[in-house]
């Protein structure tokens, strides 16, 4: 069949210097497209312009308060500790440090809630570049045996809401790849690279009401550090509850409401799949991280297993290959006694399946102290 | 794989390097390829309807050229219309026409209801087809001989599914006096499919979760402000929608060197309902005008048969848009309002006024009137419409839905269509200095990817057209 359209037909030679003309037109202005498009989104989110009026009640905003309010925390020598983790993290650093003072040294948190070992890492390095800051840094593990769970830490997408504000270009080159599937790693790799699809949310609720926003965000900066650190955790417990673990069975006070019961009986009493080394794989990997962070520092890495529920189940036949058992003997890194806080695990110092309450706390932040001194031993610096 | 898709990005710059990198010989197969794939990306059984469609055009055109015998010309135009309107018939308007016979027999609405999925754009590229026919029969058209042309003029890729509704002579045109596209043209049609982009996701998606919010359950929200800013927001809706799906088909086309005509010329500035329909779906207006209302007799014979052409022609245009009779009252709705203004007009009087000061005012009285139609075609039974009308003109409280940024989004795409209108900005832009292209384009990125709506790729509205 003849072609009929000149599509086909036109010589080359006849449209060689337009393309040079077209060129010379085209690509400055693509240049600038990108070039403009690239300074916009870094001004905005490769800087602190818009991480510092992030809504504070939020995921980033939570972390940013956490880290900048560390950061800036005054620190005339290096016999810190800081205590990383999530909710069940439940150092009172108000505790030790002004009411029992003596450790000789002084304590921080920035633990926060919904947390894991991969923003942990990220937080380290944000509020520690240097690994020179501390004297120790504590991590707390859940479960020495890191069964696997069906909420896989490695797949949570809100570790990068956590953390957007801290993650830089060059870690494209690693955050995203460290999630499983493929739509995550697009997210996450997209995120880093621009942050805008990240904050998005956060950004149309700014447009509603701007200015109130703004003055949220500086009056949280100034005075959430006094906040957080006067906290002082919830009052109620579990007080009168019993559990026999063997038949998965619970006894619970008449004060406890209908709904808490279910909260609290599947969470003592979860459904598992069948272990395949996932979260020990995840946690080898993120613990290594903070391991090789602080390699050749001075800085001691203490993990301890958090008090496990209102009271002890019994013990599972150790996991041998758990990374944290496997990490022990590393230079630096200290793992506390499994059933060092075990004399916490009763109901009157839970307010629910897995939070220490106030006395709970308190208890817990002694002990911790008491401890970390012992490993530590005098301050040095 | 719709156009707000990453995946189709990575397509059209596939094409485009295939397109610019292939010997000449090969470039249109590529196009027509390239054309049928994305159409099979939708549902790939479609794709014999469409060939089925082009061979019958294609032949009838040839057939109708060939022949002197004026029996035998009508004859292959009748059988073309017949396919095209039969086939289109049955998909689109079956289940229409069932359950209206079903509720004649008093039987259930399903009685007679067949499970019917719609081919994507067969509105579309049936009145593209059926244009190019009628054209042949009224020699206003020379045939086509190279099936591979026609085949790409009816499935190019960039108009597919959604218009805007081109011309034979138009596309024919481009494609066998083809060239280059210049470097004017490119930066014009990179600008276009950001600008396209950012219409439909920054602004038709984010309206849209009003006014869905609203017509999913009109009665939860009663009175006059919930009512006038959910229809307000699917009208900003469906105009950023179609427009930016129009303008990133207008932009693709430029960069592969074709020239598609202008589909929306900022219709809410309209100052009459027949200004509005000279400004908005241009191709669609044009197409009825040429092939309907004006064999029809236009306005040749009188007032009277010209009401009568009008209020015809929007019927059948709203029935066009969608199986329903509330598109056929949206239709009707139109078609009176422009009887009206035909009565109340001088005899050849300018359509589009000049800018007075009565404009303002006209202008928000048409934009107001058009809202009014857009409560028809966006509820979703016509009792809801009844109802949403009630409320939006008796029932006086309520809260407005429209968040404050969006209302803000909303007034400056209202002076930026001002500025266009006045000053022509786009084209300022596009060949102004590297700047403010660049900063321009900035903005439109950045817009996407801060305001954008990115939970999922929302289709385009008059897909399902």
């Amino acid at each position: 069949m003849a072609a009929n359209s000149p599509i086909d037909l036109a010589p080359a030679a006849e449209r060689t210097p337009v393309h040079t003309a077209q060129t010379r037109r085209v690509w400055p202005r693509l240049l600038a497209a990108i070039l403009c498009f690239a300074a916009l989104e870094g001004i905005l989110f490769h800087t602190t312009f818009y991480s510092e009026i992030v809504e504070p009640d939020s995921t980033t905003g939570y972390m940013e308060l956490q880290l900048r309010n560390e950061i800036r925390r005054p620190k005339p020598n290096r016999n810190q500790v800081l205590a990383v983790g999530h909710s069940r993290m439940a150092l009172l650093p108000r505790v030790v440090n002004q009411e029992k003072p003596g450790t000789g040294y002084t304590f921080a948190s920035i633990g926060l809630g919904g947390t894991t070992p991969r923003v942990w890492y990220y937080s380290l390095r944000a509020v520690d570049p240097t690994a020179r800051n501390y004297a120790a840094i504590v991590i707390p593990t859940d479960d020495f045996n890191e069964p696997d769970t069906y909420d896989y830490q490695s797949e949570r997408e809100s570790d990068l809401h956590y953390l957007i504000a801290r993650l830089k270009f060059r870690d494209l080159l690693e955050f995203p790849w460290t999630y499983r599937p493929k739509k995550l790693q697009w997210v996450a790799f997209r995120g880093i690279l621009l942050k805008g699809f990240v904050y998005k949310r956060d950004f149309l609720e700014f447009l509603d009401h701007p200015l109130a926003r703004i003055a949220k965000a500086r009056y949280y900066a100034t005075d959430s550090a006094g906040w957080y650190y006067g906290y002082g955790g919830v009052d109620t417990s579990l007080a009168g509850l019993q559990i026999d673990w063997r038949h998965k069975t619970i006894r619970f006070s008449e004060r406890i409401p209908e709904n808490e019961r279910h909260q609290i009986q599947d969470t003592l009493f979860p459904t598992l799949p069948p272990d395949q080394g996932l979260e020990t794989a995840y946690l080898r990997y993120w613990y290594g991280k903070i391991i090789e962070h602080y390699r050749g520092s001075g800085t001691k890495l203490i993990f301890m297993r958090v008090p496990r529920a209102p009271t002890s189940p019994p013990d599972a036949p150790p996991k041998l290959d758990s990374a944290i058992r496997q990490i022990a003997s590393q230079p630096d890194v200290v793992v506390l006694d499994e059933h060092l806080f075990d004399q916490l695990e009763h109901p009157d110092l839970f307010w629910d399946a897995q939070h220490l309450n106030r006395p709970g706390m308190e208890a817990f932040s002694h002990i911790l102290a008491n401890e970390v001194r012992r490993v530590l031993g005098p301050p040095k610096f | 794989m719709l156009f707000n898709t990453p995946q189709f990005f990575a397509f059209l710059a596939i094409v485009l390097t295939l397109f610019y990198t292939a010997p000449r010989g090969l470039r249109k197969y590529i196009l027509l390829a390239a054309s049928y794939f994305f159409y099979m990306s939708f549902i790939p059984k479609f794709i014999l309807l469409l060939l089925s469609l082009t061979a019958i055009d294609y032949t009838a055109a040839r057939w109708i050229a060939w022949t002197h015998s004026p029996r035998s010309r009508k004859s292959a135009l009748v059988i073309s219309l017949a396919a095209n309107l039969g086939l289109l018939g049955f998909f689109k308007y079956y289940n229409f026409f069932a359950a209206n016979v079903a509720h004649l027999l008093h039987k259930p609405s399903d009685a007679f209801a067949l499970s019917i999925i719609l081919p994507l754009g067969i509105s579309f590229h049936t009145f593209q087809s059926m244009s190019y026919v009628i054209d042949v029969y009224r020699r206003e058209q020379e045939p086509i001989t190279n099936p591979i042309d026609y085949a790409l003029f009816i499935s190019f890729f960039p108009q597919l599914v959604a218009g805007p509704i081109v011309r034979a002579r138009e596309f024919f045109g481009d494609l066998y006096h083809w060239k280059r596209p210049s470097s004017d043209d490119v930066l014009r049609g990179l600008l276009l499919l950001l600008l396209g982009l950012a219409k439909k996701m920054v602004m038709a998606d984010q309206f849209a979760q009003i006014a869905n919010g609203y017509f999913a359950d009109v009665s939860k929200h009663t009175g006059m402000v919930p009512a006038w800013s959910a229809v307000i927001a699917f009208g900003i809706q469906i105009y950023f929608d179609f427009s930016g799906y129009t303008d990133m088909a207008i932009g693709m086309a430029k960069l592969l060197g074709f020239h598609f005509p202008v589909n929306f010329r900022r219709p809410y500035l309209a100052s009459s309902i027949t200004d509005f329909w000279h400004r908005w779906h241009i191709s669609l207006s044009r197409w009825l005008r040429d092939y309907l209302y004006i064999p029809l007799g236009g306005n040749r014979h009188g007032r009277l048969q010209t009401y009568r052409n009008l209020m015809l022609t929007m019927l059948l245009g709203g029935l066009w848009h969608g199986a329903s009779w509330n598109f056929v009252v949206w239709g009707g709705y139109h078609g009176a309002l422009l009887s009206v203004e035909r009565a109340f007009r001088r005899e050849n009087a300018p359509v589009e006024s000049r800018w007075t000061a009565l404009h303002p005012l006209q202008a928000v009285i048409t934009f107001a009137l058009v809202m009014i139609g857009w409560v028809f075609f966006r509820a979703a039974t016509f009792h809801d419409s009844l109802y949403v009308l009630h409320q939006m003109l008796f029932v006086p409280h309520g809260h407005i839905l429209i968040p404050a940024w969006l209302t803000d989004l909303a007034l400056m795409t209202l002076l930026l269509a001002l500025l266009e209108e006045k000053r022509e900005w786009f084209e300022k832009v596009a060949l102004g200095p590297a700047w403010a292209y660049g900063a321009v384009c900035a903005v439109l990125l950045l817009a996407v990817e801060l305001i954008g709506y990115t939970e999922a790729a929302v289709p385009f509205v008059y897909f399902q057209f």
